[in-house]
């Protein structure tokens, strides 16, 4: 009944960002918490993932063969279901991501353990894990304990804690889990990638993007000509590119486009999202314009104002004109 | 004897014949006639109250003396009298022959045309037949050299550069209808010219044009044979061309001549100031067991009698066109064009019902010319004829509203008035916020007696600049003397722009609201409001709803207080200012002086706009358009407005008394350039200077009235708080204490319940295995719920989990202590990713045609209209279950709660959002799919399902991509957005929805077990690390901004 598992999700043969970020978190608190690191990869090819994963603090690497390299959340339970049990492990590890807010959930259901998503700090108290998440857009923080769960399942935020550096020496080994005939597995049919666009946010050094606030379709040429004045490729919020005022290509984040050459982000009328964040918060400069001075948008932002975006846009046309 | 023949040199096949067309004639007339009454009379009730005979004595006032032909176009009034009187005295003139030819003579033989009243008669009708003459070539001249545009059908407005064939069709009445009364006259004359010019009888003077024209035939030489050819030719011309405009009156433009007499006599005193409510349910067909209630007008066919007629009485004369703010700022809407199309509509659809097929609004009216009309009132203003155009503009809207046929912003706009009860989105709490930088306090109404109850409205309450205004006027009113409170909170959205909008369903809630906070406040005798759309409502349209006291606008307030000498002036401020007549105050409710009086008081040297009191120009803001943007690039109404205003020259001050004024011309004059040329003030802030307000010392010296009131009134109240004090525990007690007797079992089973789950019970922890203990999967199941009634399924059953989800307002604290933030820190509102999911439901259940959406919730009482709202939208049942143990429920207590229901419902798809707006767990639907044993995939943009054994199921992955997969039924799948544009729910299909039946199930302490977590702390998140603020207005921020790009550019 020890140690901490950390379910690896990969892409197209490449482990995703969380994965590695996941284990430095566990690393973190491995020795306080007790029992050894394990990184679990389950995929069709998972020699090379498991390689990836062999950082420093990594204990073991468990590996479960899967007939295809496709996402399954039914698979990915089965799995871990049955890795936590068999090593009786006291910390599942999943991202908080489209996949793990899939299976994550699931497996906790399934163990009866205790469990939180969306975590972005993970401490102990003690021997016990506390995990922090938030609510309300990030405007309150909560720390979460887990009284009498011998298990706890947590998802954790991506870009949010850090990876280790150094490689590993993790021993790494196989367990088989009968994956052929879980009930509930969907069948893979085709990926759809983004539709093909005018403009690549991940190559933009400057971004002016505009959230909500827009509120109207027509209201947007005067941030596409502010936009084209300042130089500045235009984003956009998750909603702005859901009500199609803007082609998806637009929209900076999680499910967007992570704005990965930016120097200079201009986030006009957005809230500050988690999943907005995750595209933009390593940018250099940030600059936050939002009329609610409580915005989770300025904890990130190096600049910030509370004004109207509207009135902010015509003194910045006529301070460029 | 003084006479003359009728039928000269007519033989009596002639004369038969003559008789034949007149007859068919006048059959064809009154065909028209029947057919018009046949349609009106077939049409629906009128929705307002029409007093005829009231309204027949203006009518004759207005026919007669031709005032409204006459305004803002006096020369085309002073041609249109004398056709009018010209045509008239010919008809009588006419009609005097006929009643001695047909009828007192042979049936009498009395006779009554000759000697000196046949002498008086030629007179009268040759002045008459001039004047028609004059009339009709002053008209053709205008039309056809004068050219005013507002006579154009082209609708440049809307791009258009050709006319369009029906447009054309009109020209051509037009054209017919001035050549047809320039025929009658010439042709009568001709007639009476070659008569006297061949009898040359003494008393031909007595015909003076006629009588000159014969002197001139005479003079140049005409014969008695040529004259005789031309009498006998002409005299058939005259007559036929004379029938048939009888015949085309009710067919031709010529039907404004019948149709005007009704529409004036039935004008509505109050329309467009006084909606109407919609149409009571018609009978339903008979297979249909439920009436379909009237909504708005979605066909011509749900138009009433009034309508038609009024649409039958447009002469097309063009001032609602010329005076429209929609179409003179170029948007796609002209009041002419609208009421034209509809009648051409309306006259197609009676002749052959539907056959057309083309849809009222869409082909024939488009939606965007509805929502580019601002209810300013100016065309039905200045109609001539009385045509009510902005009423049928709203039915319409009704529909749109209905069908959620609207822009984005107003939908937005619509559910924030709906959920906080104003349209800025900020807490209702927050509404009176304005008067805490007001240095002495303001009464609660809701709490202490006034003179005067203040509505505030949502301009002049939440906006900062309006803010500014109203704590001028509170200090006015302060140094006045003037008494008066607020509602607060208990005050909502009065509704004026909401009713106008087409929301009527919430309108009737707010007007409802409003007067139940007016109803429970304390004694106050009046309303005053700075803002003239809450008037206009509250005065006019809230008595249908109930009863309400007196209203004024402050206008008239001050205007008063300066005349009874409480406000003195001392600086008298000699500016020159201009006035703008907000729409609601001037031309809806009269009040055009007020606002110019104080002016005059204050010293202020006013010089009127071109377009001011009834004309005035609408800012472009009224009918919900300030909810509404408007297009990039064209003028707008309001930068109209400012060109008109510095036009004038030297002004000083452009003034409002309109919250909307102020927001929407302060940003005109900024963006129409007139930057420099003067500053938009309010009028209360140039009284509060000239009164010298700043000198006043209104902490200490509270007016003595207030101070006497003051005094009374706390003396009233302790003596009545100690007596409310005594009896309230007397009572109380008793109460208590019998109901403790009633009830003792199920106390302690409640109060057990509503322990927090934070603190679970002994033998639940003896329960769960302790840390140390060994370990142990234990799966969690599905909650014990109540059975409740559910009912037997027909065709595949969806379940949708529904949230209400609070957002925080920006002034909450958390109570750290107990790990809690108060309820009245939120506003609630349905989590954007379950509306998604529900419109996935609904949108399965279309396309299958078959299949029940059942939607559930997990919250209070007040949660109920969340549920609610989602049956408005088309769900077919609810259910709500219930326990204070829920109250901080984590995803896995919820997902076992669903888990309860579905096990009793039994649904063959489960759809939750992919994350609640709150909390953000993203995990509910899974852990929930897990404890149902369903197969499931999470953050899904759609669903492919023919009520079969597998569905395709698109997901989203992160960076854009997506994946398709196909996945068993039944399954459980959670929602993100972007997939389908949720549909709007009116507030008529929510009330609508209190018919549909939710069942509420007790939650029988399920969050006392098996939470997930335990939350150890409550807190904000630490300041350090956030941006650095720059301070300042926009201009301030702008500059700062670009110094940060040009530095990070390196420009600097
Ligand atoms: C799986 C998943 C993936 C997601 N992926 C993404 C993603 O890739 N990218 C993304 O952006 N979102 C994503 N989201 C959605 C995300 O959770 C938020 O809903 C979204 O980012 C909110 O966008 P916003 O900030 O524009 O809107 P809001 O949160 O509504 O914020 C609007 C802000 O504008 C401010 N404002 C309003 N009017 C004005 C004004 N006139 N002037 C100035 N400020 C004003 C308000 O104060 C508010 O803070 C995802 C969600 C899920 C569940």
């Amino acid at each position: 009944m020890a140690g901490i598992l950390v379910v690896a999700e990969h892409f197209d043969g490449v482990l995703r960002d969380v994965t590695l970020e996941m284990i430095g978190a566990a690393a973190e608190i491995k020795d306080g918490l007790g029992g050894p690191l394990a990184v679990l990869v389950i995929g069709q090819d998972v020699d090379a993932l498991a390689s990836a994963a062999n950082l420093e603090g990594v204990d073991e690497i468990v590996t479960v063969a899967q007939a295809d390299a496709h996402f399954d959340p039914a698979l990915y339970e089965e799995a871990v279901c049955a890795v936590a049990e068999a090593r009786q492990v006291r910390l599942v590890l999943i991202g908080h991501t489209a996949a793990g807010m899939a299976f994550g959930p699931a497996v906790a259901a399934r163990l009866g353990s205790g469990f939180a998503s969306d975590v972005f700090g993970l401490t102990l108290d003690g021997a016990e894990p506390i995990a922090t998440r938030s609510g309300y857009g990030g405007k309150v923080s909560m720390d979460l304990a887990f009284p009498d769960k011998p298990v706890i399942v947590l998802t954790l935020r991506g870009a949010t804690f850090k990876a280790p550096e150094e490689a590993g020496s993790a021993s790494i080994a196989s367990f088989t889990v009968e994956l052929d005939a879980v009930p509930g597995a969907g069948t893979h049919i085709d990926y759809l990638p983004a539709p093909p666009a005018d403009v690549d946010i991940g190559k933009a050094e400057f971004i002016l993007s505009v959230g909500r606030a827009l509120g109207e379709d027509t209201n947007l040429p005067q941030f596409s000509a502010l936009a084209e004045r300042l130089g500045a490729t235009l984003g956009c919020s998750r909603p702005v590119a859901d009500s199609g005022w803007l082609p998806k290509a637009h929209q900076v984040g999680q499910s967007g486009t992570i704005a990965g050459n930016c120097s200079l982000y201009l986030a006009l009328g957005i809230s500050g999202a988690v999943q907005h964040l995750a595209g933009m918060k390593h940018v250099d400069t940030i600059i936050a314009v939002n009329t609610d001075p409580e915005a989770p948008i300025f904890n990130v932002a190096h600049h910030g104002a509370c004004v109207d975006i509207f009135e902010l846009a015509e003194a910045l046309e006529r301070e460029f004109n | 004897m003084e006479t003359r023949e009728l039928f000269w040199e007519i033989s009596s096949l002639g004369h038969t014949l003559f008789f034949v067309v007149a007859g068919a004639a006048m059959a064809v007339a009154f065909a028209g006639v029947v057919w018009h009454v046949y349609r009106y009379a077939r049409a629906r009730r009128s929705p307002v109250p029409v007093h005829p005979w009231r309204g027949f004595w203006r009518m004759v006032f207005d026919v007669f003396s031709q005032r409204t032909v006459h305004r803002r176009d006096r020369s085309a009034g002073h041609a249109h009298t004398p056709i009018l009187y010209g045509f008239l005295l010919l008809l009588a003139a006419t009609s005097i022959i006929t009643v001695e030819y047909d009828i007192s003579e042979p049936f009498f033989g009395f006779t009554f045309w000759h000697g000196d009243f046949y002498l008086a008669f030629s007179l009268i009708a040759d002045l008459a037949g001039l004047g028609l003459i004059v009339g009709v070539v002053y008209m053709m001249w205008r039309r056809w050299q004068v050219r005013p545009a507002k006579l154009a059908y082209r609708r440049e407005y809307r791009g258009e550069t050709e006319t369009r064939p029906r447009a054309r069709a009109w020209e051509w009445d037009d054209t017919l209808f001035l050549w047809a009364l320039l025929l009658i006259g010439v042709t009568g004359f001709l007639q009476e010219a070659v008569r006297l010019a061949m009898d040359q009888p003494p008393w031909g003077p007595w015909s003076p044009v006629g009588w000159v024209l014969a002197q001139i035939f005479l003079g140049l030489g005409m014969d008695e044979a040529a004259a005789a050819a031309i009498r006998r030719a002409n005299w058939w011309i005259h007559g036929i061309a004379a029938l048939a405009f009888i015949a085309g009156i009710p067919w031709t433009k010529a039907k404004h001549i019948l149709a005007v007499l009704g529409s004036l006599s039935t004008r509505d005193a109050l329309a467009l100031r006084r909606l109407p409510k919609p149409a009571p349910a018609r009978a339903a067909a008979a297979d249909d067991t439920e009436p379909e209630p009237e909504v708005g007008f979605g066909s011509i066919a749900q138009f009433s009698w009034k309508d038609l007629l009024n649409l039958d009485a447009c002469t097309k004369c063009g001032r609602c066109h010329e005076a429209c703010p929609a179409t003179a700022s170029g948007a796609p809407l002209s009041p002419r064009d609208l009421i034209l199309d509809l009648r051409a509509h309306a006259a197609q659809s009676a002749f052959r019902p539907g056959a057309n097929g083309a849809a009222l609004i869409g082909d024939v009216i488009e939606a965007e010319t509805l929502w580019s009309c601002r209810s300013c009132g100016a065309c039905m203003e200045i109609c001539p004829v009385g045509i009510e155009h902005p009423p049928m503009i709203v039915q319409m809207r009704r529909q749109l509203v209905e069908d959620g046929a609207m822009e984005q912003q107003l939908r937005d706009t619509l559910d924030m008035i709906a959920n906080r009860g104003n349209s800025f989105g900020e807490s209702p709490r927050s509404r009176g916020g304005w008067t805490s930088a007001l240095e002495f306090p303001v009464k609660d109404v809701r709490a202490e007696p006034a003179e005067n109850l203040w509505f505030v409205g949502d301009y002049a309450s939440y906006d900062p600049r309006n803010q500014d205004v109203s704590r001028t006027v509170a200090r006015l009113f302060r140094a006045a003397g003037l008494d008066f409170g607020l509602l607060y909170e208990s005050e909502r959205t009065a509704g004026n722009d909401v009713r106008r909008v087409g929301e009527e369903g919430l309108f009737e809630s707010l007007a409802e609201h409003n007067l139940e906070a007016m109803g429970a406040a304390k004694q106050f005798d009046a309303i005053v409001t700075t803002d003239p759309h809450s008037y206009n409502t509250i005065r006019n349209e809230y008595p249908d709803f109930g009863e309400v006291a007196p209203i004024r606008h402050y206008t008239s307030v001050l205007a008063e207080l300066l005349e009874s000498g409480r406000l003195t002036v001392v600086k008298p401020l000699g500016r020159r200012v201009t006035l703008h007549d907000p729409c609601h105050l001037g031309r809806f409710n009269g009040h055009y002086d007020e606002p110019r009086r104080v002016l005059e008081l204050i010293g202020c040297e006013l010089v009127d706009m071109p377009r001011c009191r009834d004309n005035s120009f609408c800012c472009g803001a009224g009918g919900g358009r300030i909810w509404i943007p408007d297009p990039v690039g064209k003028e707008r109404p309001a930068e109209n407005r400012m060109h008109e205003a510095a036009s004038l020259g030297n002004l000083d001050a452009f003034v409002v008394c309109c919250p909307k004024d102020m927001t929407m011309f302060e940003d005109a004059r900024k963006t129409s350039g007139h930057e420099g040329d003067f500053v938009v003030q309010d009028l209360a802030e140039l009284v509060a200077e000239a009164i010298d307000l700043k000198s006043i010392d209104l902490k200490e010296v509270p007016a003595l009235v207030d101070r006497i009131t003051e005094a009374a009134a706390t003396r009233i109240a302790d003596t009545v708080a100690d007596r409310l004090a005594e009896r309230l525990a007397e009572t109380v007690t008793e109460r208590v204490l019998s109901e403790l007797a009633d009830r003792a079992p199920t106390l302690t089973a409640a109060a057990a319940a509503s322990q927090p789950a934070s603190a679970p019970k002994p033998e639940q922890q003896a329960e769960a295995a302790p840390a140390s203990g060994p370990w142990r999967a234990a799966p969690v199941t599905a909650a014990t719920l109540p059975p409740y009634e559910v009912p037997a399924k027909e065709g595949p059953r969806l379940l949708v989990a529904v949230k209400r989800v609070g957002e925080l307002n920006p002034d909450f604290a958390i109570d750290e202590a107990g790990g809690t933030i108060a309820d009245e820190h939120f506003e609630y509102e349905l989590n954007e990713w379950d509306e998604a999911a529900l419109e996935e439901a609904l949108l399965l259940t279309e396309r299958l045609e078959a299949g029940e959406v059942v939607a559930v919730t997990i919250g209070p009482d007040d949660a109920e209209e969340t549920l609610r709202r989602a049956l408005a939208k088309g769900a077919h049942r609810g259910v709500r279950v219930w326990d204070e143990s829920l109250r901080d429920a984590d995803p896995v207590t919820l997902a076992r709660v669903l888990a309860g229901v579905a096990a009793q419902e039994t649904p063959d798809i489960v759809l939750t959002g992919a994350q609640s707006a709150d909390l953000g767990h993203g995990a509910t639907g899974s852990a929930l799919a897990r404890i149902l044993g369903l197969p499931h995939a999470a953050v899904v943009l759609g669903i492919e399902w023919d009520g079969a054994d597998a569905m395709t199921v698109t997901r989203e992955l992160e960076g854009g991509m997506r994946q398709q997969l196909t996945l068993p039924a039944p399954a459980l799948l959670t929602v993100q957005t972007g997939g389908s544009t949720p549909r709007y729910a009116t507030m008529r299909m929510i009330k609508q929805a209190r018919k549909k039946p939710i069942a509420v199930v007790d939650g029988a302490g399920v969050g006392l077990e098996q939470a997930g977590a335990v939350v150890r702390r409550l807190y904000e998140p630490p300041k350090s690390g956030r941006a650095a603020m720059i301070e300042g207005d926009a201009e301030a921020v702008a500059k700062a901004i670009a110094d940060i790009i040009r530095d990070k550019r390196g420009e600097v």
